[in-house]
């Protein structure tokens, strides 16, 4: 075997085993996240959390429809305020971890009612959205300045919570389902 | 070129199992889903009839450029079955979902630039510069779709967008497939390609053995139902715009909170 025969087959090797390791972890990643959950099980998964807090805060942004305030309305909340009311990045990681649990809710009730994919899509889209910020708000606190970022990414992520709960909750009400009560007292 | 037994006989199956497939796909109507699968099996059932007669009736040379010729069809009917799946995967609301296109580009973009690599350190040891061309190509072609099913597979679960039944399926038999085919194509890059090598015979036989496993798994699934089908049709989408912008529920839940 020449030394160009060599590089070519060890670098077949190595792209093989990577391929077959990335391919695996997902695999049964996949396995793991398809496994047979029900309703009940989905929902004690979710962390309760005081909406009105994140309706306070949300609504500081954005007015009772979703939509962004003006500039001279919105805003204007005092940071202190705010930490207390989110429960400070904890209160953030919970938020980001329900999201999680949410999308897993929609996609449940996806599998008999297939109108749920808009919905559902939307969900995942803000959860995307949600874990984006609570990612900035953890950068920012290993660098030491999240007093400066906090107000930024903070609300903007219950606003994203805010919205997406609300579009699991009318697509709930709109199926007519059982455990709607259930649902709204835990969001 | 002289036929073994066991190359007719791989040749028949390969025929006769992919007249099943397309049966099935036509029957239980999985070719409007699928054009390009569709397209694809219909072009091999083509070529193996083709390539008979061509070797039978033709010269040595027309034999080696209708071959070549239509695997070349083959390998681009093939990319565009990779993107008939990742648009069923990641056009959910059948536009490409907002925060999967750029990982996807950037995917793509890296698949090639490896592919390109693999390819470009392989030196078949090739009689022609176009069997050369040939054997390079085949090696591009697997590597690419092999990082194209993995970097799907990846992104839908990181991003969390089902796969439909149908769609999971066909990706997995060809996933497969051309996993086994970057090891195939490796081993024609070593040893070369000719049917005077016995290495190139044994991989041959290798080769068409996975692709009948293939068939058979594709012909099983695709008759089975699948679960109900979420592409949505005009009714269905208005509907969903309608609750969308549906915020009854947001103005009752504010409304009572305010009274409270």
């Amino acid at each position: 075997m020449n030394t160009h025969n060599f590089y070519f087959l060890g670098a077949i090797g190595i792209f093989l085993g990577a391929l077959l390791l990335v391919a695996g972890y997902y695999y049964f990643q996949s396995r793991r996240r398809s496994s047979p959950a029900n309703w009940e099980d989905l929902f004690a998964k979710l962390t309760w959390i005081d909406r009105n807090n994140i309706a306070e805060v949300a609504l500081n942004l954005v007015d009772e429809s979703g939509q962004p305030k003006a500039a001279d309305d919105a805003g204007g909340m005092e940071l202190s305020q705010m930490w207390k009311l989110i429960g400070g990045l904890d209160g953030l990681e919970v938020l980001e971890r329900n999201s999680d649990v949410l999308i897993d809710l929609a996609f449940y009730v996806q599998q008999w009612y297939p109108e749920a994919l808009a919905i559902a899509e939307r969900l995942r889209l803000d959860a995307r959205e949600l874990k984006w910020h609570v990612a900035r708000l953890q950068g920012a606190a290993q660098k030491g300045n999240l007093q400066v970022s906090f107000p930024f990414y903070a609300q903007r992520a219950v606003v994203s919570y805010y919205r997406m709960t609300r579009n699991l909750l009318s697509l709930y009400e709109a199926g007519n389902f059982s455990m709607l009560a259930d649902l709204q007292r835990a969001l | 070129m002289h036929l073994t037994d066991l190359d007719l006989l791989f040749w028949a199956a390969g025929f006769l199992e992919n007249l099943g497939l397309l049966f099935v796909l036509w029957y239980r109507r999985r070719a409007r889903s699928f054009p390009f699968f569709t397209a694809l099996i219909t072009l091999i059932v083509i070529k193996t009839v083709v390539l008979y007669f061509v070797l039978h009736y033709g010269s040595k040379d027309s034999y080696f450029y209708t071959y070549w010729s239509l695997t070349v069809l083959d390998t681009t009917l093939q990319l565009c079955v990779v993107y008939e799946i990742a648009s069923r995967v990641f056009k959910p609301l059948d536009v490409w979902a907002d925060d999967v296109r750029s990982s996807y580009a950037w995917l793509l973009g890296l698949s090639l630039c490896i592919a390109f690599g693999l390819t470009w350190l392989a030196s078949p040891p090739a009689r022609t510069w176009m069997q050369a061309f040939a054997t390079k190509g085949n090696l591009f072609a697997a590597v690419l779709q092999s990082e194209l099913f993995v970097a799907m597979m990846a992104l839908s679960m990181d991003a969390r967008l089902p796969w439909r039944t149908h769609v999971a399926k066909i990706a997995q038999g060809l996933g497969a497939y051309s996993l086994l085919g970057v090891l195939i194509e490796t081993g024609h890059s070593y040893f070369g390609v000719g049917r005077q090598l016995p290495g190139f015979l044994i991989l041959s036989h290798i080769r068409m053995a996975a692709y009948l496993v293939c068939v058979n798994y594709w012909i099983i699934n695709l008759w089975r139902a699948e679960r109900p089908a979420r592409i949505m049709t005009s009714e269905m989408r208005e509907k969903m715009f309608a609750l969308q912008t549906l915020v009854e529920y947001d103005l009752q839940d504010l409304r009572s909170r305010k009274k409270l």
